[in-house]
């Protein structure tokens, strides 16, 4: 008797479970569509999404581009789930493509709102396209007919990336919102002639606002002063060019009076893979560091003049300038900075040749 | 014909085995009888005579030579009846009364010792315990000759005497959980012990759990491993394998033969069986979670072949999970069930189903195979099958947890069955203690 | 018998489940910059608590507070024992409710709350049922479960760290000593060490490694506010509701097949706030069940469940959850202060009367 109860409870709790597992409108993979690009543009007040997603087919995985306008962006969303057949699940949007008007406009409520959401992780990257996104979709998806994350591999670490490509998140740009003394850089892509996606440099974001435009080999400098490894990347001079193997930063800041000055010093680990004439190991020191430190000049002059401290300069004043003051950072003491640039070169071996 | 006789033969008479043989020992007239079917008794009659010849030539007095044969008893049905059920004779000494229970020749109905058939052991000592329980207390007094090892045993049941020995080293065990155990025991001695649900009634455990309380093993060195643990050995006769109470979690992972290989190699072995059972606890369940609730958490490329991996499957996740999980129950039962000669002719027609066919009937998802061959494989790396039973239940409740509340399920999962685990006792003893020897108590 | 591991464990394991998630906020916008200093205060002050609490209870070797406040009379227990129920109960709701909603929020956003509640209340009551031992046993299983999986995305927490955010180091006005923030922050000591006084006379304990425990604590509790203050600097960390769980959204591991990390530090953690809710349903139905003996254990805790439950069902939305959060100020310093304070009295008295007797 008692058993029979006993079974009979258990069956009830049985019963009782597995319907209940199908009734919070948990959705199966299957049943989901998992965008991986997210492109954004704003018109008049109406946004405009477009969602690259991989659908898988039988034994492939197809690309799909599909998109819709609405208020906001989640209207438009929403919208656009609705004519599908599938639930749209943003939560593994790996990017985040804003049309470049839209970014010069000013994007932070944007990201404000991708922050306050749990659907896009603030993981995403965060990225600039210098075309029209329809444009810009129409021909990557030719490009990536095969693979479903190729956008995405583009800025993987351990995949795509190079060290010209600026690596922006969404939770980067939403503390360059927030705090004193730091910017962020998000890099320009378009669509190439030979290969899907053609990168061509970096925006400088002051506020959710771009302001300005770097050079891909901007950036190569910009990573290097945030310490990002510059691993592998190659510099082409007059009569060299050498493979950065390694590089190593330091900085020493101080104040005089109103004045903030800084000296960095940025070390490079080089190989020799290109020569021209007969250069010896000196001529190609100095030209790099030359080449490097008039680069890095000309970047910094472009940024101080828009006021905008990408490489988290700021930061270094921490200890000498008040929590009260430095709020002002970018206004009062940023464009007064007075940086000097060291680039010292190491050439670690020239292969298996001597040089003269 | 005589009243005793008369009621044995009430008794046992209606038994086609039983037989009823005179004979004249000493010129006194004495009735034989007991059971063809367990007694030799053309080697029973001629040891008697034997004997008789010897006692006549020592001029040996009748009296005397009863005694040389078992005690002289006061005739009593009852025991004779049991006696006889054992395997005995009864010399009946008509002229006086009496009744002598004889130890008869016993018609060889024991196997003799063998591999083990239900435990493998890797290159360690590898006899088994069989049915017969003197040899199975006589395989553990060979493994360990010390003094301080202690045997006892009890006979229970009404209908039928079933002996049940209990075996432990004084030095090593806690001697309040002894002293627990065997007054447990004697105060339930009328209880009848067929199988091992019966011992589990006698030995007052509560009957829904989902852990035994024991551990068995066929390995006189597992059982002589455990008595050095301060664990107690419990033997039922006609029962082949050792019973070691109390069971403890790390007797999941722990095996005293892995002490014969060098210790960084036992710690890996130990190590493989613990990711075992996690893989067999976690891998369905976090099939389940990740393709119903939280898909978040795949990587997209992960995500993408999982997807396409069940493209076209009709039902969802926990559905197929269960179909395929219940299946896969149904093959490893029905190879227990058939003649070894049948087996492999399951086993073929099973991993056609499982590995090829629902999958291309897009029934159910590439992926699930995969992780349903894992879960099996994995299971079977715990020690003690009695233990592998338990996890493959569990399996179920994180699945279901799972299918419900995604991975928060599958680690609330987790948490009721480490709870579970924590309030199991056995005699004083948690189940979570690594050791229960004498002043080991306290850790766990 | 000694069980200073268990309990030691436990206590660790039940601090550690909280402090994760509401305690950086609040000490974020207590303080604009050296939250170290805020932050050690707090441990200390919690750690001379404690330390007065056990001493006081070392003066009665064999009883819990329940018995040490009858013994002074009945409505001293009364008068002591009706708050604590009050303020566990309420602690109880607000606990299991908060983290209910930051459950909903991080990753099951379709399921519904009440079935999330449900769960939670479910397994802790099944913990706390099987007795003390068994969730002092509980919790060293969760410990080797899921400690390692916390040390581990710890230490992957770090990524993205900018130690400059760590300057300056020093805040010479002492701001958070004024602030409200501050005063909640201190619902992550006020709780947890009470069950001490209620396991003995079964288990005992060394008080010494109890407050070894707490503080262990204090690196956890600098990492649960430094890390999201050195990552995401003060001002934006403070615009967050929970730093630290947006902190570790922002772990990137290429190597690992999963891809947001969060999860498993948040279910680990949410293990030990499981067993946290146990040993407080535990607490209160020990106190409930000395006027009623009568009643059974497990009848009483189905009771204090199902009256949590309910409590958390009534509370409609995060904001109530945090006004019920200040409401329960005043009752939280007087459990944290008047408990430990009043027992190390009675523990005084108790030594004087002791000493008297023999002459």
């Amino acid at each position: 008797m008692n058993l029979r109860k006993r079974i009979i409870k258990g069956l009830i709790v049985l019963t009782l479970a597995l319907p209940l597992s199908g009734c919070w409108d948990n959705i199966d993979i299957n049943h989901r569509v998992l965008p991986v690009v997210l492109g954004i543009s704003k018109s008049e007040g109406i946004f405009h999404v477009f969602l690259q997603i991989s659908e898988p087919v039988t034994d492939r995985i197809r690309i799909k581009i599909v998109s819709g306008s609405g208020r906001t962006i989640t209207h438009a969303i929403d919208r656009l789930s609705m004519n599908m057949e599938e639930h749209v699940d943003l939560l593994h949007v790996k990017i985040v493509l804003l049309d470049k008007q839209f970014a010069m406009e000013g994007m932070s409520e944007s990201i404000v709102d991708f922050m306050r959401a749990r659907d896009i992780s603030p993981k995403a990257l965060v990225a600039i396209c210098d075309e029209d996104l329809p444009s810009f979709f129409d021909k990557v998806k030719k490009g990536l007919e095969s693979q479903g994350t190729i956008l995405f591999d583009f800025f993987e670490k351990n995949a795509g990336w190079n060290p010209q490509i600026s690596l922006t998140r969404v939770w980067q740009v939403y503390r360059s919102i927030h705090s004193f003394t730091r910017d962020v850089a998000i890099p320009i892509v378009r669509s190439g002639k030979t290969t899907a996606i053609e990168h061509i440099g970096s925006a400088v974001i002051k506020n959710g606002r771009m302001v300005a435009r770097i050079s891909p080999s901007e950036t190569l400098l910009f990573n290097a002063f945030n310490g990002e490894s510059t691993q592998g990347s190659i510099e082409v001079m007059n009569h060299a060019s050498v493979l950065i193997t390694a590089n190593t930063m330091r900085n020493t800041s101080s104040m005089i009076g109103d004045t903030p000055y800084m000296k960095s010093t940025i070390r490079l680990k080089v190989v020799l893979l290109e020569t021209r004439g007969q250069p010896t190991n000196e001529m190609i020191r100095e030209e790099l560091d030359k080449l490097l430190t008039e680069r890095f000049n000309a970047m910094f002059g472009k940024i101080q003049a828009v006021k905008a401290d990408i490489l988290g300069l700021g930061q270094f004043y921490r200890h000498i300038i008040p929590r009260e003051s430095l709020a002002d950072w970018r206004e009062e003491y940023y464009p007064r900075l007075q940086l000097e640039m060291h680039i010292e070169t190491n050439i670690q071996n020239t292969g298996f040749l001597n040089t003269p | 014909m005589n009243a005793f006789l008369q009621e044995v033969k009430d008794a046992l008479g209606r038994n086609d085995d039983f037989f009823v043989q005179r004979q004249t020992l000493l010129e006194q007239q004495v009735t034989i009888f007991g059971f063809a079917t367990l007694v030799d008794v053309t080697s029973t009659l001629s040891i008697f005579i034997e004997q008789e010849l010897s006692a006549r030539a020592s001029l040996m007095e009748a009296d005397a030579f009863w005694h040389t044969l078992g005690t002289v008893e006061e005739t009593n049905v009852r025991t004779a009846v049991s006696a006889i059920q054992q395997g005995c004779v009864i010399l009946y000494l008509v002229d006086r009364n009496r009744m002598i229970v004889v130890d008869a020749a016993q018609k060889e109905l024991t196997r003799s010792i063998d591999l083990p058939s239900n435990e493998n052991i890797l290159q360690g000592p590898s006899s088994s315990f069989i049915e017969d329980i003197d040899t199975n207390i006589g395989l553990i007094r060979k493994q360990r000759s010390a003094a301080s090892m202690r045997v006892r045993t009890f006979a229970t049941g009404r209908e039928q005497r079933k002996k049940l020995t209990l075996i432990y080293d004084e030095v090593y065990a806690e001697p309040a959980m002894i002293r627990e155990m065997i007054g447990q025991i004697e105060d339930h001695s009328d209880m009848e012990i067929n199988h091992i649900q019966h011992v589990s009634k006698l030995m007052g455990f509560p009957k829904w759990q989902a852990i035994p309380k024991w551990n068995t093993t066929e390995l006189p060195q597992e059982a002589v491993s455990a008595l050095l643990k301060g664990k107690v050995v419990l033997f039922v006769d006609r029962i082949p394998f050792a019973l070691v109470l109390p069971n403890l979690l790390w007797d999941m992972f722990a095996l005293d033969n892995d002490r014969n290989y060098s210790l960084p190699i036992m710690v890996i072995i130990r190590s493989i069986r613990l990711v075992g059972v996690l893989l067999t606890l976690l891998a369905p369940g976090f099939y389940v979670a990740l393709v119903a609730v939280n898909p978040e958490v795949l990587r997209i490329e992960m995500a993408l072949s999982v997807a396409q991996s069940r493209e076209g499957v009709p039902y969802p996740a926990i559905v197929e999970m269960l179909i395929m999980l219940v299946i896969l129950e149904l093959i490893i039962e029905a190879s227990a069930r058939l003649p070894k000669s049948i087996g492999p002719t399951l086993t073929m027609v099973g991993g056609i189903i499982i590995g090829q066919a629902v999958v291309t009937a897009r029934l159910v998802s590439n992926l699930l195979i995969i992780i349903l061959a894992a879960t099996t494989i994995a299971n079977s790396t715990v020690v003690g099958f009695q233990n592998s039973l338990s996890i493959r239940m569990f399996k179920y409740v994180i699945v279901i947890l799972a299918a419900l509340y995604g991975v928060l399920g599958i680690m609330a999962g987790m948490v009721l069955l480490s709870a579970y685990m924590a309030s199991l006792r056995t005699f004083g003893v948690p189940y979570l203690n690594l050791s229960c020897k004498k002043g080991e108590m306290k850790h766990g | 018998m000694d069980k200073s591991l268990h309990v030691g464990l436990t206590f660790f394991l039940t601090q550690l489940g909280i402090i994760f998630f509401i305690y950086p906020e609040h000490i974020i916008a207590s303080s604009s910059e050296g939250h170290w200093l805020p932050i050690l205060a707090g441990a200390a002050a919690n750690l001379i608590v404690m330390a007065v609490y056990m001493k006081g209870l070392g003066y009665f070797s064999n009883q819990d507070i329940i018995s040490i406040y009858t013994n002074v009379g009945k409505s001293a227990a009364v008068l002591f024992l009706v708050p604590v129920i009050f303020y566990l109960y309420m602690v109880n709701v607000i606990a299991v409710r908060a983290f209910a909603e930051i459950i909903t929020i991080v990753f099951l956003s379709n399921t519904p709350i009440w079935a999330v509640t449900g769960l939670l209340l479910f397994i802790s009551t099944y913990i706390a049922a099987n007795g003390i031992a068994s969730i002092f046993r509980t919790g060293v299983l969760l410990a080797i479960l899921f400690l390692p999986s916390i040390g581990f995305i710890l230490t992957i927490s770090f990524q993205n760290v900018d130690w400059h955010y760590i300057l300056p180091l020093i805040e010479k006005r002492f701001e958070f000593l004024t602030s409200i923030s501050y005063m909640k922050s201190f619902y992550v000591f006020a709780t947890s060490f009470l069950f001490l006084g209620f396991v003995q006379p079964e288990i005992t304990y060394s008080s010494k490694k109890l407050l070894l425990a707490a503080l262990s604590l204090i690196p956890f509790l600098l990492l649960a506010v430094y890390i999201p203050v050195l990552t995401f600097g003060r001002s934006t960390a403070s615009t967050f509701k929970f730093p630290f769980v947006m902190l570790v959204g922002t772990i990137h591991v290429n190597w690992l097949m999963f891809d947001r990390v969060t999860l498993f530090l948040l279910l680990s953690l949410i293990t030990f706030t499981m067993l946290f809710i146990a040993l407080l349903i535990w607490q209160m139905s020990r106190m409930i069940s000395r006027p009623l003996p009568k009643v059974k254990p497990v009848y009483l805790l189905l009771f204090i469940s199902a009256v949590t439950y309910i409590g958390c069902i009534m509370i409609p939305n995060w904001q109530d959850v945090e006004e019920l959060f200040i409401c329960n100020m005043v009752l939280r310093i007087y459990v944290w202060l008047i408990i430990p304070f009043s027992i190390y009295f009675l523990g005084l008295r108790e030594k004087r009367k002791r000493s008297y007797e023999p002459t």
